[in-house]
């Protein structure tokens, strides 16, 4: 029946998760850049491809390490203990290495460009549309809220249907990015921002820390959190998971 | 109940169980004993196994068709 992983095992998942996502999703971005697509076109594509990338790892990967693949929820399921304090740490690590790799393989693959020319699809905040980052902070935690609603509707709750988790929250992770992604970028993901925003600070690409802290840290954590106690409060599922 | 394996060759042996998979009945000598380890967790949490075995009878044929030939 296989062996349980080792801690290890369980921490190059999440690496290797992450590496998935920021790839093709964020990638997705600058290769939509590259190609001029522009308006409800850029949108869907980088939103497919997100969802996309998030369903499959979490089939690839989920029995692993349980697919966290984004420091919100690690921290958000820990808050209610459904998962042990002692990996959060290690967990954001090996994620936030993931973001990193996959970004700065992603200049291996078209050069510096992708940084200097398409941020190597980092998010950031629409300021032309007047999104300020109060705006961004309640956007991304309003998105993560919705992302960690639904894992804990479609996975941690036992009465869920079996099977259809990774599908759901793939679809979900897209249309959260077709309504926020005009706003700020919809990262719902620390990890997911701090990648390219280290590729963009090693090759010359836009990366606004002042933004990462609150909207990309703070806010979707927040959300994950908030999620998870309202989930419980009016679902109540099994104490045990 | 007799035990199959043993009707078959001939001798009429008092079955003490029946296979899990097949429902053949078997005696002591034709039993195998299977423990099967239990699983909790899956997306979004790391699987871990259990710490107590659920216990299987079964016989030969599908101890190796289940269990050995994995």
């Amino acid at each position: 029946m296989g062996k349980e992983p080792t801690s290890m095992q369980k921490y190059l998942a999440e690496l290797l998760g992450t590496f998935m996502l920021v790839w093709i999703g964020p990638g997705a971005g600058v290769v939509a850049g590259m190609l001029g697509v522009k308006g409800l076109a850029d949108v869907l594509a980088i939103a497919l491809a997100f969802g996309i990338a998030v369903a499959a790892a979490i089939h690839v990967v989920g029995k692993i390490s349980g697919c966290h693949i984004n420091p919100a929820v690690t921290i958000a399921l820990a808050s209610r203990g459904r998962f042990p304090w002692k990996d959060v740490f290690p967990y954001i690590c090996f994620q936030l290495a993931g973001a990193v790799i996959a970004s700065l393989l992603f200049v291996a693959c078209l050069g510096s460009q992708a940084s200097t020319s398409f941020g190597l699809g980092a998010t950031t905040l629409n300021s032309g549309a007047g999104v300020t980052i109060p705006m961004g902070m309640i956007g991304e935690a309003i998105g993560t809220f919705f992302l960690m609603f639904t894992i804990m509707g479609v996975a941690v709750d036992s009465r869920a249907p079996g099977g259809w988790a990774g599908w759901i929250i793939g679809m979900v992770v897209a249309g959260i990015i077709i309504t926020l992604g005009p706003m700020t970028g919809a990262s719902i993901n620390p990890a997911r921002t701090f990648g390219p925003y280290v590729g963009n600070l090693i090759f010359g690409g836009p990366c606004p820390w002042d933004q990462f802290i609150l909207v990309y840290c703070v806010a979707p954590i927040l959300g994950a959190i908030i999620a998870v106690f309202v989930y419980d409060y009016i679902a109540q599922p099994d104490k045990g998971k | 109940m007799k035990c199959y394996v043993c009707e078959k060759s001939g001798n009429a042996t008092e079955a003490i169980a029946v296979c899990i998979v097949c429902g053949m009945a078997l005696c002591k000598d034709h039993l195998v004993r299977a423990d099967i380890d239990m699983w909790e967790g899956g997306y979004p949490f790391p699987p871990s196994k259990l710490k107590k075995k659920l216990p299987r009878i079964l016989c030969k044929e599908c101890y190796d068709a289940l269990i050995t030939q994995r």
